[in-house]
This record gives C-alpha cells, sequence and structure tokens, in this order.
C-alpha cells in the first residue's frame, strides 16, 4: 500500500494529466473544427506541437532578464506540483500532507504572477497589455475560486481535495444541495476565465490587440513556449478535474485496487469529455464579450460563490 | 438633364464671370473650369457648398513638356446629376506652390499632402503638411512622379523622420502596433495612446511599400498597362480591371458591344459578393464569434471556386479586357450560376440569422467604432462605411457605367448609427442586391459579340472612370501620350478616402475593439499605397 500509495500513485496521477492534457484540447479543437463544418487539426496535433518546440531553440529578447528564462519552469513547475494535490482516479493524494486547496490556488497564482513578469521583462508591447489584463481578469477570478472552494470544504469539514472527494463519495451530499450547486455555477464561470476561453478570452486569435493569456506568452519560443504550452494544457485538465471531482465524484475510486482505478479512470474520461464538448459548445454559441464586460460575468461569478456560502448556512 | 447641367454651369460663369474658362470635354459628362490660383478656394468652396458637389479626386500631372506647367485637377462630382466638374490649375516650377484648400474642404486634406510629396508642390495653407507617401526616407528633392525622374532611378534608404503625434498626461502609454503584423496582411504602422485599455488617440502611418505603380503606367503600351492595372490589388482585380479598360474605351472613342457590358457587371457584382460573404466573416472573427467567421469563409470559397470556374482565376482575374471580356458565359454556365446563387442566398440568410440573433455578438458590433455622417461627408468617406453613416453615394447610381443603368437595384443606406454594426448590415443588404443585379443581367443579356477592337489611342486625350469596388467608388483619371502609351494614369481607390476617417473612429472605444472596427472598414493597403 505504501509502495502504491507513495510511488506509483504520485507517477500514475503525472501521467494521466501531463499525458492526457494535450489530447482534451486537441479533442476540443477537432470537436470545435467539425461544428464549424471545418475538418480540422488531429486530436493529437498539440502532441506533435509539443514535439517540435522542445527540439527547437529558443528566440529571447536582449531586455529580458532571468525572470523571463525562469518563468518557463516556474509554470511548468507549479502545475506539476498542483498535479500531486488533486485526486484524479482515486481519492488519495499523492503528497496529502504537503498542503491543501489553498496551495492550490496560489501555485496557480505562482505561475501566473511570473508570467505576468515575464510579460513586463521583455518590452513588448503586447505583453504588457496582455499582463495587466490577465491581472484584472484574475484578480476579480481568483475570490470566486476560492469561496465556491470554501463552500465545499465547509460542505465536507476539510479543505484538503482528497479529503472533499472522499466525503463527497460516503456522503448523501449531491449536487442538489443549493450551496454545492451555486457553487459548482461560479466555479464554472471562474474555469472558463482562468482557461482563457471563449466568452473571457480567444485562444485562437491572431490579433494580439485583443488578446489576455496569448499576448503575455507572445515572445516565448522553442521549449520555453513548449512548456508553457502544456503548462496551460495541463491547468485546464486540472482546473477540469478539480470540478468533475469534487462536485459529481462518482466513480473515483475510493482505494487503490487495481480494477477500480480502470474502472475510475474510463469514468473519469467520460466526464472530462462531456466537459470538453460543454466548452466547445459555449464557445460556439457566444462571441468573445467586450472586454470591459468581463468585471460583469466574474461579478456574477463572486455573487454566485457568495450565495452558495450563505445558503450553506442557512441550509444546514 | 441636359439643361440643368447648363444650369450649373451658367451659375458658375456668372458668379465667377471672367475669372473661370469653362471646356466642354469630347465626354458629355466632364465638364474643365480652368481658373487660377487666386479664385481656386472660392471656386472650389463654390462648388462644394452650393452645388452640394463631393471632391471625388485630386489630380496633379506634370504638364511641364506640354505647356509649361504642372497642372492640379479639382474633380467634383455633382450629387444630382451625372456630371463631374473638373476645375483645374496651372502651377509654374518656379513657384511650386499652390493654395490649399483642405481648411474649406477637408476631404482634400490626404491629395494635397499627396502631391507635395510625388510632386514637390506645396500646398499653402494646409493644416498638417507632413509627408504622407515617402515617409522622409527619401532623399530631398526626390519628387518621383515628375517626369525629369527616371523609373530606374535606384535611392539609397534613409532613416525615416516622421514623427507620431503623441497625448501627455498621467497614465498615458503609448502601444506601438506594426507595421508587420501577425496575419499575412500589408504593412501600417497604428500608434495608441490609451489610458488602461481606453484609446484616446490614434496615428495610422502606412504607404510602407511605395511600388511606383502609377509611374510605372507612363512607361507601358496601353495593352499591357491592363495587367498592371488588374494586378494593383488582389481583392478588387475586377474592379481596377473595368477601371482602366474604361478608361482606355473612352479616349479611344469605343463604345463596347452591350453583352460585355452585361459581363462586366456580372463580374463586378461577383466580386462584390465574395468581398463582402467574407468580410462579414472576418468581422466575425474580430469579435471571436467562430461559427459566423468559419461559415463566412465556407460561402465566400464557393463563389471563389464559382469565379474560377467563370473565368479560370479566383480573384476573376484576366477576364475584362480593354473592349469587352474574353470569354462568354453560355447557358449551361449561367444555370450553373443561377443555381448556386440561389443556395448561396440560403445559406447566407441562415449564417445572418444566427449571427443577428446572437446578442453577444450584436453587443460587439453596435455602438463600436461611430464614425458620424458629419465627419464622414467631411473626409469625403466612400462606399461602405459612407452608407453606413448616412451618405447614399454610390457610383452604380451616381455615374453609372457598364450596364448599371439597364438593372434596378436599391443602395442601402443606415442613417442614424456609423457603427460596425451598420456596417455589417449595409454588406448584408448588398448581398441581395449583388444577387438581384446578377439575375437581372442573364434576364436582359442578349445575343452577340463581346468585345470590340481597339487600335489607336489619340495622344493627350484625358477621361475619367469610375467604379463601385466593394470597398466604394474607384476613380481613374487618364491622359494618354503619343505612341499608344499613357502620359498619367492616376488611380484613386476607396482605401485613399476611407483611411484617414479610421482615426476618428476610434477615441472611445477599447483597445482590443480596434482589430474589429477596422475590419469592418475593410480597407486596402495595396489601394492606397500605389
Amino acid at each position: 500500500m505504501s509502495l502504491a500509495s507513495n510511488i506509483i500513485l504520485p507517477m500514475l496521477q503525472i501521467v494521466v494529466i501531463a499525458g492526457l492534457a494535450p489530447l482534451v484540447k486537441g479533442f476540443i479543437n477537432k470537436i470545435e473544427a467539425r461544428l464549424q463544418c471545418r475538418r480540422g487539426p488531429s486530436i493529437f496535433q498539440l502532441y506533435y506541437n509539443l514535439v517540435k518546440l522542445l527540439q527547437k531553440d529558443a528566440v529571447v529578447s536582449e531586455t529580458a532578464s532571468w525572470i523571463f528564462r525562469a518563468t518557463p519552469y516556474v509554470t511548468f513547475v507549479s502545475i506539476l506540483i498542483i498535479t500531486l494535490l488533486v485526486p484524479v482516479l482515486s481519492s488519495h493524494v499523492p503528497v496529502n500532507f504537503a498542503g491543501d486547496v489553498i496551495l492550490i490556488i496560489y501555485l496557480f497564482a505562482l505561475g501566473r504572477f511570473f508570467l505576468v513578469l515575464s510579460s513586463l521583462d521583455t518590452g513588448s508591447a503586447f505583453g504588457g497589455m496582455g499582463g495587466s489584463r490577465e491581472m484584472m481578469v484574475s484578480a476579480m477570478a481568483e475570490p470566486a475560486m476560492m469561496l465556491s472552494i470554501f463552500t465545499v470544504s465547509l460542505a465536507a469539514g476539510s479543505t484538503n481535495l482528497g479529503n472533499i472527494t472522499s466525503t463527497m463519495l460516503n456522503t448523501s451530499i449531491i449536487l442538489l444541495n443549493p450551496a454545492l450547486f451555486l457553487a459548482f455555477a461560479a466555479l464554472a464561470i471562474v474555469i472558463i476565465a482562468e482557461t482563457g476561453r471563449i466568452p473571457i478570452d480567444n485562444p485562437y486569435t491572431h490579433l494580439e490587440l485583443t488578446m489576455i493569456h496569448e499576448g503575455m506568452i507572445l515572445e516565448f519560443s522553442g521549449r520555453y513556449f513548449a512548456l508553457i504550452e502544456w503548462a496551460s494544457c495541463m491547468k485546464l485538465l486540472l482546473l477540469l478535474t478539480i470540478l468533475v471531482n469534487t462536485f459529481l465524484p462518482w466513480g473515483v475510486a475510493p482505494g487503490l485496487t487495481f480494477s477500480g482505478l480502470i474502472l475510475s479512470f474510463a469514468v473519469y474520461l467520460v466526464k472530462i469529455g462531456f466537459f470538453a464538448i460543454l466548452i466547445v459548445i459555449l464557445e460556439m454559441s457566444f462571441a468573445k464579450i467586450r472586454l470591459f464586460r468581463i468585471p460583469n460575468l466574474l461579478g456574477t461569478a463572486f455573487v454566485l460563490s457568495l450565495l452558495a456560502i450563505i445558503s450553506h448556512y442557512m441550509v444546514s | 438633364m441636359g439643361t440643368s447641367r447648363q444650369d450649373y454651369l451658367d451659375t458658375l460663369t456668372s458668379r465667377f464671370y471672367g475669372t473661370v474658362t469653362i471646356t466642354k470635354s469630347f465626354l458629355e459628362n466632364e465638364i474643365y473650369i480652368s481658373t487660377s490660383k487666386e479664385k481656386l478656394i472660392d471656386i472650389c468652396s463654390y462648388i462644394n457648398s452650393t452645388f452640394q458637389a463631393s471632391l471625388s479626386a485630386m489630380i496633379c500631372n506634370d504638364e511641364r513638356s506640354l505647356n509649361k506647367y504642372f497642372k492640379i485637377y479639382y474633380v467634383f462630382s455633382l450629387p444630382e446629376e451625372d456630371t463631374f466638374l473638373i476645375v483645374n490649375i496651372p502651377v509654374s516650377e518656379q513657384e511650386p506652390v499652390f493654395p490649399s484648400i483642405t481648411p474649406k474642404i477637408p476631404a482634400a486634406h490626404w491629395y494635397e499632402r499627396e502631391i507635395k510629396d510625388m510632386f514637390g508642390l506645396e500646398p499653402v495653407g494646409h493644416p498638417d503638411p507632413y509627408t504622407l507617401v515617402l515617409h522622409g526616407n527619401f532623399p530631398d528633392n526626390t519628387y518621383p512622379l515628375r517626369k525629369d525622374f527616371d523609373v530606374q532611378t535606384r535611392l539609397p534608404h534613409l532613416e525615416s523622420k516622421l514623427p507620431f503625434k503623441r497625448v501627455e498626461g498621467e497614465g498615458v502609454f503609448e502601444i506601438p502596433v506594426g507595421p508587420i503584423h501577425a496575419g499575412i496582411i500589408e504593412p501600417g504602422h497604428f500608434r495608441f495612446s490609451a489610458v488602461g485599455d481606453s484609446i484616446l488617440y490614434l496615428d495610422a502611418k502606412l504607404f510602407y511599400t511605395h511600388k511606383g505603380t502609377e509611374k510605372i503606367f507612363e512607361t507601358m503600351p496601353y495593352t499591357k498597362a491592363l495587367f498592371l492595372a488588374e494586378r494593383i490589388c488582389g481583392v478588387c482585380a475586377a474592379s481596377h480591371a473595368t477601371g482602366y479598360c474604361q478608361a482606355i474605351e473612352k479616349v479611344a472613342g469605343v463604345g463596347i458591344p452591350p453583352r460585355a457590358k452585361f459581363i462586366r457587371t456580372i463580374l463586378l457584382e461577383l466580386e462584390r459578393l465574395y468581398n463582402h460573404i467574407g468580410d462579414i466573416g472576418n468581422i466575425c472573427a474580430g469579435a471571436a464569434f467562430h461559427l459566423g467567421s468559419a461559415h463566412g469563409f465556407r460561402i465566400r470559397e464557393y463563389l471563389q471556386l464559382l469565379n474560377e470556374t467563370i473565368t479560370g482565376n479566383r480573384y476573376l482575374r484576366g477576364m475584362i479586357t480593354i473592349g469587352g471580356v474574353r470569354f462568354d458565359i453560355n447557358n449551361d454556365l449561367k444555370k450553373y450560376i443561377v443555381t448556386l446563387l440561389t443556395d448561396i442566398k440560403k445559406d447566407f440568410k441562415e449564417l445572418t440569422d444566427i449571427m443577428f440573433a446572437s446578442s453577444s455578438l450584436m453587443d460587439r458590433l453596435e455602438t463600436t467604432g461611430r464614425l458620424p455622417a458629419e465627419t464622414a461627408r467631411g473626409l469625403g468617406v466612400v462606399g461602405v462605411a459612407a452608407r453606413a453613416s448616412g451618405i447614399g453615394r454610390d457610383a452604380r447610381v451616381n455615374h453609372p457605367y457598364a450596364a448599371y443603368r439597364e438593372v434596378d437595384f436599391d443602395v442601402p443606406v443606415f442613417y442614424n448609427d456609423g457603427d460596425v454594426y451598420a456596417r455589417v448590415r449595409v454588406r448584408v443588404d448588398e448581398v441581395y442586391q449583388s444577387i438581384y443585379i446578377i439575375e437581372q443581367c442573364f434576364d436582359k443579356m442578349s445575343e452577340g459579340s463581346i468585345k470590340t477592337s481597339v487600335k489607336e489611342l489619340p495622344p493627350y486625350r484625358q477621361a475619367l472612370s469610375y467604379v463601385e469596388s466593394p470597398r466604394g467608388e474607384n476613380i481613374y483619371w487618364i491622359m494618354t501620350a503619343p505612341d499608344n502609351r499613357l502620359f498619367r494614369y492616376k488611380v484613386r481607390s476607396p482605401s485613399f478616402c476611407n483611411w484617414p476617417a479610421i482615426p476618428y473612429t476610434i477615441p472611445g472605444n477599447i483597445v482590443p475593439d480596434f482589430p474589429l472596427i477596422n475590419k469592418s472598414f475593410e480597407l486596402c493597403y495595396s489601394c492606397t499605397d500605389l
């Protein structure tokens, strides 16, 4: 058990998240293309991109400092650590002792902080613009994210995501609980904002003036860019994982049996696929909202999460 | 019609008795009014304000070899009449200055700066007399369109001295964009002064790829110059080719067969169709409405495939020729076109229904990038942008050419808005009108030849030619030289008129909306930067 939980489970989590993340994004791109009557790139295209980019040398601006070079590693490593803090296939979390959901939120913030710094570092006009917009979005998304996760923590009596998942599995707290339902809705909006999808940001655009996340990372190339792209794929998958395993934990293996993990993996794929399709439908139905309307949308998420906490106390 | 044209002239003669010489051209709708520098501003502002005639073009011509003077022609288009009043003044080499009419008629501002760059004639009293085309990286006293400038001259490249206008204040920062852009488009530099994401001021610097096109026209036999004319711009090939052919046919005094006129009309409308539908897709892309852009491009692709079926070229090149058109459209092809257009109409209707039902897209389009009618009129804005700002100008109606006199159609005008949405609506409505025009052309087209031959060009003849391209009114002015060559061929594209309007639509908007506004004008760099 200790071998399994100390060595195999961390490896498994990293392989699943890091390995599947490009596929999830490729899947989203493919479905999106099909809905636009295009053939679209292969769902494995992001792997090809990563392989290609990892073999390439990086071009770095002359004005850039060590921050620019460190950023890809900081971002990637912070995401890797989060991978070990999130229950993926089993409600056991590999590094249970290290930290809880607050650490996860701060690790996301750390990666973003370095990305914003590096966007200013090169002296490119688009970088600074993307960086300042990213900060505006995250300043509003983070409180909503915290409140909605705290709602679940209150309901489950723990801030450890593994404990939350197993509590949710074992008790009859389900999504019909108004507090959880509101928290779920708030977190869903936050995930759209955090991962830079339409209607907040447009990941496909070449128009620099409209970019948020893509504007920040414009100056990265080669292996640096590969790490950042990979990290952003993993971030999307991790946030979806948190969403499904916290609110809809059915199928997550309570222990570490082989058959349990296989079943859990299958259920996990279905759930992630379902939410990926939801993202596609959302992206196809909306234009990007005006930049100055983003606060309205994220304000909505914040209010929902606040209502979630209030209703938790009122209902229970 | 004849009487009222005469009325205008009588009014002018009596008002400016003794200071103007009115010459009727061999072309009925062109009237040349020669005057002196002293009277120029009075006459131009009189024509502009009393007759409500808009300044369609300003052409400078180096006629020193003929009469020792540079001549500047001011082309005014009468609003109700198919008539151009062409005021002209001589400017001598010894005194290379001319009075600027920009303070009275702002539409002249770019023309005068262009003349200063290309001919070295100074507009006196111009409020913003900076270099426009040459960016100050040409050596001093180099005037490419003067006849004594050899077309083979190789110039040293100097650092540009052109300053940008800046806004100063707390929290104001500059965002330089371009000249190289992310998409495969031509160069243009935009300098935003912004506080956060709100734009205070936009300065645009274009003309990065001056190609000397107008100069090259003067070195070519007229038959060969057609190919150059057709390649001025990729997406207006049919318009530029028609404009050139019409100019040659006019100076040669040749009428083209009616069937050729109808086929030209069909081609021009096909060009409008694929441009407008593609532009609507592009505007959706600017707002990140991917469903709209994907389907816009899909329908555009059908149209470009159709272009290839008809002419052998996706951009309609090579079909229009001097004296008519090269290929006929037979009955099978006609049936194919009509069926395809019917399908496209249905397809397009579905697309626009989805677009206009999407509240998130509408939120992006409405109130964005407003161009007030007054500004549009002052700057002489043309085409889709003008019609979206309540100015009902369309060369197809004001100065009919090809077969436009024989077909019936509406020109959509939107009066109160001038925003991105209005420009989209103008395009949408024009798509249906274009299909309607094509259907009528097929109905009314009679059998017959499709080409007459043009042989000799009489020397030193002048004529205007005009085409309503998808972007607006193209004006061409031609003057022939001996030996079947061109003395001068001036191209005034709609983009040249509309570019200066963009900075006026920007302040008050936010930086991420600029690409959307820019796309709603859909201006061409190549047409501007000859």
